[in-house]
């Protein structure tokens, strides 16, 4: 794998909230990152995507994917995907960076436990917010992502 | 019972009862012992009526003998008559001595000052007869007996003395009657006695046993009721832990819904400013006529002046939810059990002021040697920060602050007063310092209304409580008053219900 992969990354962005969503996008787009995102508003429509219609995750064989997840979903807990993501054989290397309003510590210890790469705290003060995300743009830039198997 | 009916409980009817019985053994022993006094005084009466009886006829035996004595020696002249006439004598002697000491009746009495002088007479008689038979006179004493004189003394002797005997004979009869009628009463004064003690004895029984049986009934049912009441107390405990649980939850989840929205109104809002920041450049560099200046000032004044007001809202706002979801976390937080020396903690929160307390020139005062408790030390260290906080901040500028911190300890708690001579606060003001967001006096010092909402969930939570004394412009009392040792397992939940 080559740095080029990094451009090839698919950014999964699973955000109920159509203005945190297009926040994240714009200060993302803002960091230089061109990468397709594909904003995902609610619980299932995230595990449909993300496993396929057969619910395997087989469809993102050979794709690299980094997943943004928030965690208060109105359908279900953001902690139940980010457990099926990291216990599924196809994307379980994805990173997911869990991004949410919680500070709770235990919230944060449990899914750093599941396996979450990164946990990022929305805060209310807008210039860390768009800090972090153009950071996480950066990040994405050069990061490394394995492909799904 | 009539005693109910008399409002009498059943101690005092029981009472009242033993109270008749005693009474009713007092009268009993009384009455018994007077009767029996009555029949002994009456045995004496007839015992004397027959010593007057006996003395009396006793009397006229002695007389009669001698009398006989007498006749057989003149008759005879034989010496041997002699010996009858003077026991005679003797007897009549004795026993009217005895008479006459013991006759206690009036009749008796006044026969017996009859009979007395004639006795004399009668025994002068015949020893003057006797005396002329020794001296060989015999004729001159048979004169004398035949002049009748002698026969009539002995005549109204015999009929006295025989007067005295029947009388005495009539008072023993009637004195022995009497005798009976009070024995009778005294048997059955007593037997009725015995009867009614004994039915008093069985009422006091059968009252004493309805009565225990009643109180093991009562014991009974108040052990139901106690072992209800506490069935009760534990599902209600269970009850409020769980709303109370329910209501930290939804704290918790509101305060993180808000600010949910409120990220999108800060970051909209910082968009909406860094594009009308764009927009004023734009207009500066080519604002020309007047439609376009117009349209400048609103990108550069009427744009910027909305955006700093919804900003200064939302920072207002999220710190509103921080605090909410401050009280909420520490709700939830479980209470560690340790030894906190108290003087210590004190020192600890009057360091981390140090820059305040000196730069506003604070004398603080701590009583040496503050106690130790077991409790949890994170919120004891914020519930006295708190408040030696506030008693830095709100300091009267008009005089110099003082601070003091005093102990009292007593059964189990230790009292903590942390005095100031601050500003105070207004009596009506003084039920609300302790509610959330609410503040008192001018608003003319930073804060939110959180510092003493939150001393007061954690001074609860620790098992204890919080009160303030306070008079406006002389300063203010806030007494900490907590469990020596805090109860154990009580996360902060379960002891806010309380």
């Amino acid at each position: 794998m080559n740095t080029d992969n990094a451009s090839l990354v698919t950014i999964v962005m699973i955000e109920d909230d159509e203005g945190h969503a297009r926040l994240i996008e714009r200060n993302i787009r803002r960091a230089g990152v061109t990468n397709e995102i594909i904003p995902l508003v609610s619980g299932h429509a995230a595990l449909e995507y993300l496993l396929g219609e057969d619910g395997s995750g087989g469809v993102h064989s050979k794709r690299a994917l980094l997943i943004l997840l928030d965690l208060n979903l109105p359908d279900m807990s953001g902690v139940d995907i980010l457990q099926k993501i990291k216990t599924n054989p196809h994307i379980r290397r994805s990173p997911v960076v869990v991004l949410t309003t919680t500070d709770d510590e235990r919230e944060i210890q449990r899914c750093y436990d599941l396996g979450a790469n990164v946990y990022i705290t929305k805060p209310v003060n807008y210039e860390s917010f768009a800090n972090a995300i153009r950071q996480l743009g950066l990040f994405v830039a050069v990061m490394q992502v394995p492909a799904a198997e | 019972m009539t005693a109910q009916s008399l409002g009498l409980n059943t101690f005092q009817s029981t009472m009242l009862l033993f109270a008749a019985g005693a009474v009713l053994l007092f009268m009993l022993v009384i009455s018994s012992f007077k009767l029996s006094s009555e029949t002994e005084a009456q045995a004496e009466k007839i015992a004397e009526q027959r010593i007057v009886r006996m003395a009396a006829r006793k009397t006229k035996v002695g007389l009669l003998n001698a009398e006989t004595g007498q006749r057989g020696f003149l008759l005879t002249g034989e010496d041997i008559y002699l010996e009858p006439y003077f026991r005679g004598i003797a007897d009549a002697k004795k026993y009217l001595g005895d008479l006459m000491e013991n006759a206690k009746d009036r009749a008796d009495q006044d026969r017996i000052a009859v009979i007395a002088p004639i006795v004399e007479k009668k025994l002068a008689e015949m020893a003057q007869t006797i005396s002329l038979a020794k001296s060989g006179q015999r004729d001159e004493a048979m004169r004398i007996i035949g002049s009748d004189a002698g026969l009539n003394y002995m005549g109204v002797l015999r009929d006295n003395l025989e007067s005295i005997t029947e009388r005495a004979d009539t008072a023993v009869g009637r004195g022995l009657e009497d005798l009976s009628t009070s024995a009778n009463r005294l048997s059955i004064t007593t037997a009725f006695g015995s009867l009614l003690l004994i039915s008093f004895a069985g009422l006091a029984f059968y009252i004493v046993a309805n009565n225990t049986g009643k109180l093991q009934a009562a014991r009974d049912s108040l052990q139901t009721l106690t072992d209800e009441l506490e069935d009760r107390v534990r599902s209600r405990t269970e009850a409020l832990t769980e709303a109370n649980d329910e209501i930290q939850r939804f704290a918790y989840i509101v305060s993180h819904d808000l600010r949910a929205p409120l990220v999108n109104i800060m970051g909209f809002t910082s968009e909406l400013e860094s594009a009308s920041n764009r927009l004023a450049g734009y207009f500066a560099r080519t604002a020309s006529d007047v439609d376009e200046a117009a349209a400048a000032s609103i990108a550069t004044e009427d744009i910027p002046e909305s955006v700093s007001f919804i900003r200064k809202s939302s920072v207002k706002m999220d710190g509103l939810i921080g605090a909410i979801l401050k009280l909420s976390r520490e709700g939830r937080r479980e209470l560690k059990r340790e030894r906190v020396q108290l003087d210590e903690l004190v020192e600890t929160a009057l360091a981390s002021l140090q820059h305040q307390i000196e730069e506003a020139g604070v004398t603080v005062d701590v009583e040496p040697s503050l106690p130790s408790v077991v409790s949890d030390r994170l919120a004891l260290s914020q519930i006295v920060g708190n408040i030696l906080d506030n008693a830095v901040k709100y300091l009267d500028p008009r005089r110099p602050g003082e601070i003091k911190i005093t102990f009292v300890e007593s059964g189990g708690r230790v009292k903590l007063r942390i005095s100031d001579n601050g500003r105070g606060v207004a009596e009506q003001d003084l039920k609300r310092i302790f509610d959330l967001f609410r503040r008192a006096g001018k608003p003319d010092r930073p804060g939110e209304g959180i510092g003493l909402a939150h001393v007061r969930s954690l001074v609860r939570a620790l098992g204890g409580d919080v009160t303030v004394e306070s008079k406006l412009g002389e300063g203010t009392v806030f007494t900490v008053d907590l469990p020596k040792k805090m109860s154990g397992q009580s996360p902060v939940t379960k002891e806010q219900t309380a």
